[in-house]
């Protein structure tokens, strides 16, 4: 572990390999968690819809989505969407095993992230809702402008959380084939054989994802409370 | 001429009544206290003018329009009517100015500049002009209130609900509110008021009408009610609450 650590270590002898590793990582991370917070947000309108036919939908979302494996997700998106004909998914270039990835980690994520803003959204007071509909907002308004930014607001910390699992599952994309972290420990502890260093390396370089991006929901949550 | 016009409103919750042959007109222009015992139908009576409750039987017709007419576009309905609740229900997301310009911006369509001008010319008539970009959580309750009925005002309503305004305030900050809803009275706003401030009916209202059971007991122009109230009931409540 102590030769990760250290200046020119294997991190300066495979420079390219780990950055071009680590951009996909944050690609995977980025687009995944935009894309969860997407689709977590309009499932759990959704859950809350006054429309019967929705919020079965999104019931089915949720428990589909959280009560099966993410790698087992991943690989139904690259292989059985292909599969089914999914033109999308049809190809073994690089790009459709990313776009599966991506795709799976905001599906999977999603479903967390719709529990988290249903919460928020049921949380805020019936009298608030009233008195934007009194005012002559429709349903649609009173949620755009009155409960999804409160929402927002509260939900903070579990959005967070859920965002730096997002991080760290990214490194199940390398079992389908992205050339994400994890993948370039395996690439360069297989042509070196210094397997502590190479992990070491993307240990490291998964914490310098994290660490930032848990500071960064602290400090967003410290706003939206003085925001609030 | 009448603008709320309630003929024969019947509501239930479930088995109870609560709602119980409503018939009641209020013209235009006028002030009209609501009074009674708890539970007696008071909020859902003024709630149903918004249709923010739905009613079971019966007409009643705000402004030339049959509110429970499932046609009706209830949200222009809505922007005709101002409503001010007990709990104040100020988004605390929002700053005052923003609270009261989130509906003309987009219900109406108004322009930031011009409904913020709007905003602080209503902070200005309700008394808290320096408190437009406050959040809710740091004003006082009758702040709160007055917010609150400047939001209302800012849609150009013609009609006010009003449904316990200063039952959730201190003394002090109850007149602050109540000063406004004067103004507000003496103007020729149409207002509809729930109410136990004895004093603001006697002084501010054209007439009472004290509720009971789902029923309205008596409805009397406000002079003749203070003189000696006709029904026992209304007489017996009355006492009470002077006496607080
Ligand atoms: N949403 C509801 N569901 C069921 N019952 C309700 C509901 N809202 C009110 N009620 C009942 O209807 C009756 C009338 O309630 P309402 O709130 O109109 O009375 P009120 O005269 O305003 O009383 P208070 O002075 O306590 O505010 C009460 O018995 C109340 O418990
Ligand atoms: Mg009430």
């Amino acid at each position: 572990m102590s030769g990760a650590l250290m200046p020119g270590s294997i991190l300066f002898e495979f420079p390219e390999l780990f950055l071009k590793a680590l951009g996909y990582t944050i690609q995977l991370s980025l687009i995944g968690s935009g894309g969860a917070l997407l689709i977590g947000t309009v499932i759990a309108l959704f859950r809350v819809s006054p429309i019967p036919p929705l919020r079965w939908i999104g019931v089915a979302f949720v428990e589909f989505f959280r009560n099966t494996p993410l790698l087992v997700q991943i690989f139904f998106l690259w292989l059985g969407l292909g599969a089914l004909g999914f033109r999308y998914f049809t190809t073994d270039t690089f790009e459709t095993i990313f776009r599966a990835a991506t795709l799976g980690m905001a599906l999977y994520h999603g479903a967390y992230v719709a529990e988290v803003i249903r919460g928020g959204l049921i949380g805020i007071e019936r009298g608030q809702i009233e008195a934007a509909r009194s005012l002559g907002l429709s349903f649609i308004q009173t949620l755009r402008y009155v409960q999804l930014p409160q929402t927002f607001r509260a939900t903070v910390p579990p959005l967070g959380n859920i965002g730096i699992a997002l991080i760290k599952n990214t490194s199940l994309a390398s079992t389908i084939g992205v050339a994400d972290l994890l993948q370039a420990a395996e690439v360069v502890e297989s042509r070196t054989f210094r397997t502590e260093e190479a992990f070491g390396v993307v240990v490291l370089l998964y914490l310098v994802l994290t660490i930032p991006a848990g500071l960064g929901v602290n400090w967003l949550e410290k706003r939206m409370l003085i925001a609030r | 001429m009448a603008i709320i016009e309630f003929d024969d409103v019947h509501k239930w919750f479930g088995p109870l009544h609560v709602l119980d042959g409503i018939k009641l007109t209020v013209d235009e222009g006028e002030v009209v206290v609501i009074i009674g015992p708890s539970g007696s139908g008071k909020s859902t009576l003024i709630r149903t003018v918004d249709r923010l409750e739905p009613i079971q039987q019966g007409r009643l017709t705000v402004d030339g329009v049959a509110v429970h007419d499932p046609k009706v576009d209830v949200n222009a309905l809505r922007r005709r009517v101002g409503m001010v609740f007990q709990s104040f229900n100020l988004f605390p997301h929002l700053t005052a100015a923003e609270n009261i310009m989130l509906a003309p911006t987009k219900v109406k369509g108004l322009s930031r500049t011009d409904a913020r001008a709007r905003a602080d010319e209503l902070l200005t008539k309700v008394g808290i002009p320096e408190k437009a970009d406050q959040l809710p959580a740091r004003l006082s309750g009758g702040q709160q209130q007055r917010v609150a009925i400047a939001r209302a005002l800012a849609m150009d309503p013609k009609i006010m609900l009003f449904d316990e305004p200063t039952s959730a305030l201190d003394a002090e900050m109850i007149r602050e509110v109540l000063d406004v809803m004067r103004q507000l009275a003496r103007e020729g706003m149409t207002m509809l008021v729930v109410t136990h401030e004895i004093g603001f009916a006697r002084e501010a209202s054209n007439r009472v009408v004290f509720m009971d059971g789902g029923r309205i007991i008596e409805d009397t122009p406000t002079a003749e009610f203070f003189a000696g109230a006709r029904e026992e009931r209304a007489r017996q409540f009355l006492s009470k609450v002077i006496r607080h």
